[in-house]
């Protein structure tokens, strides 16, 4: 192992006393070549220094660039394209045709017991018994709608892990960006107040909306609320 | 004064399944003259060509909200006596409050059944 690298600054001390020692109206080339030399000997260990720094601050970054290169791509981003997210869209898309297949069938079963004749028993209870099968069978619709439903909240976790990982990948590198700026469907959204169905205890319920729609707020109360 | 069954009452919702099912629950209350609207456009067009007894409209449609309807209605002399129940999924304490404010009668929340129904309109239309 070498003698340690000089500090910077007594390499400069070192340059500067050299040149104190010189009389500048004999400086020769010799003289000047010298103190050269000293120069480059003594800021060698400076730029050696400077080299290492860089060169780590480099290697880090690399490292990082790495780092995040291998998260993404453990995120497979061309698969949730290409597989997750449309397979989560066809579910729910066979979701809402389920749904509204299984509520025709049974509001027309319904129907239909509501315009059967009940002056002759036989029919009608014949009318009845074979629209209730039809309405059992209709029902069947909630285990496979269950079933579908839980491959896309699986999709949901799935996606919610490797975007945490990637967060967590990244750590401090990821900075909160600014606020998203409001769109026109947003803007449409706050104006017409279009929350869409409350979650369970989020909303209020019947008895509260009679409480607000009876005599327990005044319009001088409503008014104050939108003040 | 007796609740006349025959006048006409509009439902508007986007949800055909929920027009049936407020058409049927109509029915089962005695009313008869049901029309449809997709939307508040829709019915607004159908409020400007005849007179309702009774307005039966969701919020949440488009490209013309309950909401946008309740107050056209609200603002032209010839349609502003028009009752007006709101049935919507929207629950928000603000959007209860925004119906009153332009003038709703009567606000039902999704899901809803029979009964409240009933109690509902009779409580703006009077007792049937």
């Amino acid at each position: 192992m070498g003698a340690p690298e000089p500090s910077i600054e007594s390499s400069l001390e070192n340059v500067s006393g050299q040149i104190r020692e010189m009389k500048s109206h004999t400086l020769g080339l010799p003289d000047i070549l010298k103190l050269a030399d000293v120069m480059v000997v003594s800021m060698r260990g400076f730029f050696g220094q400077l080299d290492a720094s860089i060169y780590k601050e480099l290697t880090d970054v690399s490292s990082f660039i790495n780092n995040a290169r291998s998260e993404i791509g453990r995120l497979q981003p061309g698969n949730l394209k290409e597989k997750h997210f449309p397979e989560a869209g066809k579910e729910l898309e066979a979701i809402t045709q389920s749904t509204e297949a299984a509520t025709n069938t049974i509001m027309e079963q319904a129907e239909l017991i509501m315009s059967a004749d009940p002056e002759d028993m036989e029919a009608y209870h014949a009318t009845v018994q074979g629209a209730v099968m039809e309405i059992f069978e209709a029902c069947s619709f909630q285990d496979i709608t269950g079933q579908r439903i839980s491959k896309v909240v699986s999709t949901l976790v799935h996606i919610e892990d490797k975007i945490g990982s990637l967060a967590d990948a990244l750590g401090s590198a990821i900075e909160e960006g600014p606020a998203e700026e409001e769109t026109d469907e947003d803007r449409r959204k706050r104006e017409l107040i279009l929350n869409g169905p409350a979650l369970e205890g989020e909303g209020i319920d019947q008895s509260d909306v009679d409480e607000l729609m009876g005599g327990g707020s005044s319009q001088d109360d409503i008014d104050a609320l939108f003040d | 004064m007796a609740v006349d069954l025959s006048m006409p009452v509009l439902v508007v919702d986007d949800y055909k399944t929920m027009i049936r099912i407020i058409r049927n629950l109509l029915k089962q209350l005695g009313f008869h003259n049901v029309d449809d609207a997709a939307d508040g456009t829709e019915a607004l067009t159908m409020l400007k060509g005849k007179k309702y007894g009774l307005v039966i409209s969701d919020w949440n449609m488009e490209p013309m909200t309950g909401y946008e309807l309740l107050k056209e209605v609200r603002s032209d002399e010839a349609m502003k006596p028009t009752p007006f129940i709101m049935i919507t999924a929207e629950s928000k304490t603000e959007n209860v409050i925004a119906a009153k404010k332009a003038g709703v009668n009567n606000y039902i929340v999704k899901p809803f059944n029979a009964a409240t129904l009933k109690t509902k309109i009779s409580a703006v239309l009077g007792d049937f």
